[in-house]
Formats: structure tokens, sequence, C-alpha cells
């Protein structure tokens, strides 16, 4: 796969978050690292067909049933996944990560993600 | 996004960053509306306070409570029989409220042998209530009562009486999302982890930012106990002051609102180690999604998706009869707080109405992130706007509706906008599947009732028609339909009872919970359900 269509086709998922996910937007910048990083890598776990469960304890348990939900959400608005390698996966996934983090983090206009108290 | 210049605040300019139009391709990281900052001077901000953030949205829910402010009688008003946070045990928390009615004297003299003495008096008044709330207000934070001291002296001298402080006088913070703060802080350093509860399912949770607005709670508590899982408390809608204490006890807090009640689940997660799930109990899909991830986490997604599949498969025609109504229609998306995401995506592609413009009154960044990215482009994105700036969107937008609280929707309706109330509402529940074809069914008459057209009227010089019959909102809304979409015998038009609730609290005896050892089902006594026990901890 080559990058442009790599971007394209992770701009679709982006699409789908930002519309229907609330976990992304917790109000601190290290909570955000937190949830894109837990919830987006058991994503791309549970899309590649590998175990996704770490301990089964509930903070783990509660990032898998997010990435869980959204594997489910992305299978039906994107049937281009049931054909995609797990390297593709792997791929776009990665792109998407660094996007999100971008966007929501780094490059987020969000005041009050820097304030370190909730 | 460009920001939006309204032409009444140019000489405000400290507004244009307030207010953004969505472009196409834009994102949020080329611009993001300000938000929870003080109202600039020079503007007249609709907002509220941080005293009624606590007090009016998060703390008097609570049924079971003595709500008494600290203060001139004139803070308490709002929530006597104004608001419609219900209770299913008559909603004690609607026909009562209390002030210390502080004067003049007591800000020279000091109030708290009055404070005291008024608690003392309420407490017999209603000797079946042994739980009260105390708010500060401006006034008494500025006289430096302490209020702590009082609650700790009654205490004392009334066994088997709990009382909670609330110090979040007016003043503390740009709008009552400041209250909303420090309630949820006072309460959860107060009173959380003072109560063992008693956990009869294997699967426990807090449902958290639900206020039972005309029923809420209770048509979102169906699913989850039909689902095996016990609501340990819910913050605070329809909850017991008690079952609150017992917050630390669950496996998982469910948020709903998280502009008023995030700080509470991020603090219990960090305290307590319970994960938050942020979820939505609006519109079809997204309700399904939330549901759907509640199952997976407690392992139980089938029995999950059985409801969803009855659940849709009941409600679904009666959407789509109004979504064929509804298609084009321009709304102007304008609640106080969480409304704007919540709704902002679900009803434009389950309703098929175009978002022209969300707007927050007391919502933060995080709230227009959300805001944002769930509407279409095009939308006008406006944090905090002065009632200038309001009338200014809607004649340039023109929406057909907005939905918003009753003071800027009287403003709307003077220039002829209907408006729906979009914190109270106006026959709900609108959450879950029964409350969102509900919500469209409100939708639909607020567009098409034929008042509107009638009001443009000037009867003192216009000529009245009198060559017309009877119109009906049909008569309007079908004009633009196929055949096919008329005359279908799928869809149907909202067959949703008057009052839905009395309904929901019959089937309390039907649920069966997994018993948390051994799994077995089993039926929970109904007192139970509506008040579970719980041990002191002394």
């Amino acid at each position: 796969m080559d990058k442009k269509t790599a971007e394209e086709k992770m701009s679709q998922l982006e699409w789908y978050i930002t519309k229907h996910c609330l976990w992304q937007y917790n109000s601190r910048g290290w909570d955000r690292e937190i949830q894109n990083e837990r919830i987006l890598t058991k994503t791309r776990q549970l899309l590649c067909g590998e175990n996704a469960l770490e301990d089964n304890n509930y903070a783990d348990r509660y990032y898998w049933s997010e990435a869980a939900t959204l594997v489910e959400a992305f299978k039906r608005y994107f049937p281009w996944l049931e054909k995609t390698s797990k390297e593709e996966i792997t791929e776009i996934m990665n792109l998407l990560k660094e996007k999100m983090d971008y966007t929501m983090i780094k490059g987020s206009l969000n005041s009050e993600l820097i304030k370190p108290q909730y | 996004m460009p920001y939006h210049q309204f032409k009444c605040s140019e000489c405000i300019p400290e507004r244009l960053h307030h207010a953004v139009d969505k472009g196409e391709g834009e994102q949020l990281t080329d611009a993001l509306p300000l938000g929870y900052l003080n109202t600039i001077p020079g503007t007249i901000s609709e907002r509220g306070c941080a005293y009624c953030g606590a007090k009016h949205v998060i703390g008097t829910p609570m049924k079971d409570v003595i709500h008494i402010s600290h203060g001139p009688v004139g803070c308490t008003y709002d929530t006597w029989q104004t608001k419609r946070y219900i209770s299913d045990d008559g909603n004690f928390q609607l026909k009562y409220t209390f002030a210390s009615d502080m004067k003049e004297s007591h800000v020279v003299f000091g109030a708290e042998k009055m404070l005291k003495k008024n608690m003392i008096e309420a407490f017999k008044a209603f000797p079946h209530i042994k739980r009260m709330t105390i708010y500060q207000t401006c006034a008494s934070a500025l006289i430096g009562d302490d209020i702590n001291a009082i609650a700790d002296e009654v205490m004392e001298e009334m066994p088997g009486v709990k009382v909670f402080v609330c110090n979040s006088p007016g003043f503390a913070g740009p709008s009552q999302s400041g209250g909303h703060h420090k309630i949820n802080l006072a309460w959860l350093s107060q009173m959380v982890g003072t109560v063992e509860p008693e956990i009869y399912s294997k699967y426990v949770v807090n449902y958290v930012g639900e206020y039972n607005i005309q029923g809420d709670q209770e048509i979102m508590k169906d699913y989850l106990h039909r689902m095996g899982i016990q609501i340990l408390s819910t913050f605070t809608g329809n909850s017991r002051f008690d079952d609150l204490r017992g917050m630390h006890r669950a496996h998982l807090n469910v948020l709903e609102c998280a502009r008023s009640a995030e700080y509470i689940c991020d603090e219990l997660r960090v305290r307590y180690g319970i994960p938050r799930m942020d979820i939505d109990g609006f519109g079809f899909e997204a309700l399904s999604d939330s549901l759907l991830k509640i199952g997976y986490f407690f392992g139980i997604e089938d029995k999950a998706r059985e409801i969803i599949a009855e659940e849709i498969a009941r409600w679904k025609p009666e959407l789509d009869w109004y979504a064929a109504r509804l298609k084009g229609i321009k709304v102007c998306l304008w609640p106080g707080g969480s409304k704007l995401w919540h709704w902002a995506h679900s009803i434009h592609k389950e309703m098929g109405v175009e978002v022209v413009s969300v707007y927050t009154k007391f919502g933060h960044q995080g709230d227009m992130e959300k805001g944002i990215s769930r509407c279409e482009p095009g939308a006008l994105a406006i944090d905090d706007p002065n009632e200038l700036e309001g009338l200014e969107a809607m004649y340039e937008l023109k929406p057909d509706v907005i939905f918003t609280g009753k003071r800027p929707g009287e403003v709307a309706k003077k220039i002829r906008v209907p408006y729906l109330n979009a914190h109270g509402y106006h026959n709900g529940p609108y959450k879950g599947f029964e409350g969102w074809v509900r919500f469209a069914r409100d939708i639909y008459n607020a567009v098409y009732s034929p008042i509107h057209k009638l009001s443009f009227l000037d009867i003192s010089k216009d000529e009245i028609p009198t060559d017309k019959g009877f119109e009906t909102q049909q008569t309007y809304s079908d004009a633009r339909l196929s055949d096919e979409v008329r005359n279908s015998t799928e869809l149907r038009q909202c067959t949703s009872k008057y009052d839905p609730v009395p309904g929901l609290r019959a089937k309390e005896d039907s649920y069966l919970f997994p018993d948390p050892e051994t799994g077995e089902l089993r039926k929970v006594p109904v007192e139970k359900l509506r008040k579970n026990k719980v041990v002191e901890i002394e």
C-alpha cells in the first residue's frame, strides 16, 4: 500500500472517531495521550486478530471494551478492512495514532489540556 | 476555520475569538473558540452562577434531601417547582426548597446562629428526611460564616442526620460550570467512602452526569437493569444521598454529561481505580454503541445486542416517520453545555436535520472540540453568546427551530422562531430509543405547528385569509413527500404514552441480576432496587 492510499484510509478511520467517539476528548493532555495509546493499540491488535486483553483488571478491560466496540463499527463502516493485510492495518493505525496525537494533543488549541489537575 | 465577526460585537473586540465558522476540510487545530472565561465587560452573558451550577444542576436532583441555601431567599427560588428533575418517590426535591433567609442584620452580625436554628427547624418539619445539603451563597461566603462547623454541631445534636456542605458561592467561577467542579470534588472528598453499600449483582456501575430530566434516568436504568447491571448510584438524578456515598464500590463509572460531572469520574479513577466510560444516551446508533461497550466491559455484549435489536425493531419505524418529514430542517443547537455534542451528529444522521449553528453558554473548549467535530461544515460555533449575537445569528441563518433554554427561547419566539427546551424538555424523556422518538415528535410539532403561520399575520394590518379550512402539522409536512413515503404502512407516528415513566416503574420487579458470588440469576426486591442497604463506616 502506498503512503497516499494509507493516508486516505487513515482519514476515513479518523473521521469515524472524531464524529462518534467520546474517549478522545478527556480534558487533560496527559490523559488524552493514555487514551489514544491504549485504545488505538488495542484496536490495532483486534483488527490484526491478536489478543488485546492484558491483565483483565478494570482499567484494561475498559480500554479493551472501547476498542472492541470501535472495531465493530470500523468493520461496519469500512468493509475494505476485511481485505487489508495485518501489515497494512498496522501502517494505517500508526498513521492514525500520529494524527490523533497531533490533532487532539500536540496541535490542539484547547488551553485546558496543560492544566496539571482535574 | 475563520473566526466569526458579529456586527453587533464589533465594539467588543475580545468577542471575536469566541465564535468560528466551521469550513470544509478544516481542522480543530485551525481555530477553536475560547471558552470558560470570565464574561467580557460590555457583553451581557446569559450564564448562571457557580452557586446555581452546584445547587440547581447537581445538588438538588438528589431526592431524599433537604436542600437549604444559606443566603437570601431569592437565591433558592429557581428550584421550587420549576425544574423537571423528577424522582420515583414523590418529588420531595421539587416540592420543597429551603433558605436560611439572610437579611442585612445577618450580614452585619453573622448568620451562623440563624442557620443552625433553621436547619433544626427544617429537620423537625420533615421528620422522615434525615439528610441535608447546605449551599453557601455570595452573602454567606463574604461574611465568612463557618457552615461546616454549624453542620457538625447539628449532626452532634441530632443523631442520625447527615449534612453535606457545598462551598460554592456565585462568584466562584466564570459560570455555573465552576459550581459543577466544586460540588463534584466536595462530594468526593466529604461523602464518598463513608458507607459500604450492599452489592447484589456481578456487574456494578455508577451512572454519572445524569439528572433524570422528565425520566431520562429511568428509561436508561431500564436498559441497564435488563442487562443485569446494578446501578449503585446515579450522580445525581433520582438518587439517594446515601447511595452516592457508596460510589467507591462500583466497577465502572458510566458518564453521560461530562461537562458537569467528569471531575468526580476522573477523581474516582485516580483514587479508587474505577474506569470512566463516556456514553451517549441520545440517538439510536450512539446509544446502541454505548450499551454495547458497557456490555463488552462486563462480558455481556450479547445481552446488550438483544436489547438493542428489540428496541430498534420497536421504535425505528416511528423515528423514520418523523425523519422523512424533518429532512432539511435547519436547526440552531444552542444548549447549555453537553447537548451540543450529544445531539449534533445524531439529529443530522437519524432525523436529517441540518445543524446550522452550535453554541454553549458554559461549556469549555473541550465541549467545543466535540461539538465542532460532530456538526457538519458550514455551522457557526459560538461560545457564550450575548442576546444580540443570538439574534444576529438567527436573522442570518434563518433556522426553522432552535433547541435552547427558556430564556433565549423566549427571545427566539419574539422573532417568530420556534424553540424546543433543550434543558427541561417539552415532552420528555428524550433519552433512550423511545425518548429519541419523543424528541423527534417534539421537533416535528415545533416546526410544523400551524400556530407559527398564524403568528406571522398582523391582525392590525394584514388580510386574514378566509378561504382556508382547518390545517394541521401534517398538512404542511406531507406536502413535499412522495406518495410512497406519505402512504407507507411501515412508518408510523409516535405511539409512546403521554407519560412513559409509570410504565417503567411498573417493570421493576421483572429484572434478574446475577449473584456476585455464584452468578445465579435472581430477582431483587423492588424495595432494595429503590433503597439499597448501606452500612455506615465509623
